[in-house]
């Protein structure tokens, strides 16, 4: 489908092309996209790695599809959060560790200044390192809070690709635009989290807002060469857990029900295509109680399936749980 | 390429060493390893502790989990195998410690098995 060269939300995609990609080519290269600005340019890639790196998500595959744009972006990551005791404290301290990863396909039609429609695929992969390390206060035995920091480093690699016709009816060297970025990323988390038990079954209720610090540097990319960013986020978590009937090799297995709510607070939803969603799922975890190199215990391993709903998003999630 | 083998081989040996099981006293005893501290043994009082050898047989210890508003004195009564390893731990079990029989079951993993609740976990205010 078709859309104005004017619509800026819809040309973030193309700023990214105009600006960072051909960077020797002068205002109008690509006409009616100098409405967009540098700082759109910039936090369209940030958004990305910061949705798929920050603490507190989940592996999910989101679909944005509407009049302007359609993208496929997928997250996942490995990894682990363990609380450990700091003696003769009442604190204890919390660390976690974790490899993520993501992907977007982004594809967007829009009509040129000559009235020509012309075709833009933007690929975005991104790989990363997230270590956090913080302390847990628990204020009574129902309530925890959990103030922590984290340090991401993260690799994207982007590749646009333009349809040949715009190519040539501009005179453009190329059609097909690669570069890469590397960022790293200090977010700021403070997470509330409260545990009740109502007889065999439990509740659990999360609260996280994050404050997160981007800087980039590229060299084949002049937006993100050297610069910053700021963002927020919260999440809101509640889980119910009950017992099941089932064990194996003598552990026995329990079943939960959860939802999610996730808003990015600062993010401009022109970036992706949304900013927020609700996660509703349900999912089984077995009980292992391990302590690998006896050094952080390891309860639960589960598995989980989850729909996702948005305003403009849409996906679901599958994949398994360490807790 | 012999700097990277014996990267290998010490990080072998430094792993091979990580699950060791602990010294325990000798025979009719026990081993218990708490990450709250222990402060009653038995009835009686004792200096505040992590680690402790306890006697074989029926104990029952009073371990203390610390929060900024209250402190719950848990009661543990159980018997306690000669020669076997214990430990307490908080996950957010019904009470706010629970214990494990430890077991080594190889270099790389240890295991908490067979949980024990405490018969109470009484609320104080803060000292």
């Amino acid at each position: 489908m078709y859309v104005s060269i004017k619509s800026p939300l819809s040309f973030l995609l193309l700023l990214a092309i105009n600006t960072s990609v051909v960077p020797a080519q002068a205002d109008g290269v690509l006409p009616g996209l100098s409405a967009l600005s540098e700082a759109d340019i910039r936090e369209y890639a940030i958004a990305f790695v910061n949705m798929s790196t920050s603490p507190g998500l989940e592996g999910a595959a989101l679909t944005v599809d509407n009049d302007e744009r359609h993208s496929d972006q997928w997250r996942s990551s490995l990894g682990f959060n363990a609380e450990f005791t700091l003696k003769d404290h009442i604190f204890n301290g919390y660390w976690g560790m974790a490899v993520v990863g993501g992907r977007l396909e982004d594809s967007i039609e829009f009509i040129a200044d000559n009235g020509n429609p012309v075709q833009l695929d933007v690929t975005r992969e991104v790989v990363g390192l997230r270590g956090s390390l913080g302390l847990s206060f628990p204020i009574d035995k129902y309530f925890k809070l959990r103030p922590f920091l984290s340090l991401i480093l993260s690799d994207m690699q982007s590749e646009v690709i333009l349809d040949d016709q715009f190519v040539l009816d501009y005179n453009l060297p190329t059609n097909r635009i690669n570069n890469s970025a590397q960022m790293w990323s200090t977010v700021g988390s403070l997470e509330a989290l409260y545990t009740r038990w109502y007889g065999n079954y439990q509740l659990q209720l999360s609260g996280q807002y994050h404050l997160i610090y981007t800087k980039s540097f590229s060299e084949d990319n002049p937006i993100l060469q050297d610069t910053e960013d700021w963002n927020d986020a919260a999440q809101l978590k509640i889980k119910f857990i009950g017992p099941t009937r089932l064990s194996s090799a003598g552990r026995p297995w329990q079943w939960n029900a959860y939802t999610n709510y996730t808003n990015f607070l600062s993010t401009n939803e022109a970036s992706l295509g949304y900013n927020d969603f609700f996660e509703i799922g349900a999912g089984l975890d077995w009980e292992i109680n391990i302590k690998p190199l006896d050094w952080f215990g390891w309860q639960f391993l589960g598995i989980k399936a989850g729909l996702i709903v948005g305003e403009n998003v849409e996906g679901y999630s599958v994949g398994l749980t360490a807790r | 390429m012999s700097r990277l083998i014996f990267l290998i081989i010490g990080i072998c040996l430094l792993l091979s060493a990580c699950v060791q099981s602990p010294d325990i006293k000798g025979d009719g005893y026990a081993f218990i390893k708490s990450n709250y501290p222990v402060v009653s043994v038995n009835g009686v009082e004792v200096e505040p502790s992590y680690t402790l050898d306890i006697p074989a047989g029926e104990n029952t210890l009073v371990i203390v989990y610390h929060t900024y508003r209250h402190d719950y004195y848990c009661t543990f009564t159980w018997t306690a195998a000669e020669g076997t390893a214990y430990e307490v731990t908080d996950q957010y079990n019904k009470y706010p410690l629970t214990l494990y029989r430890w077991v080594r079951q190889n270099r790389f993993l240890s295991l908490r098995v067979y949980p024990i609740d405490p018969l109470k976990c009484s609320q104080e205010p803060r000292r």
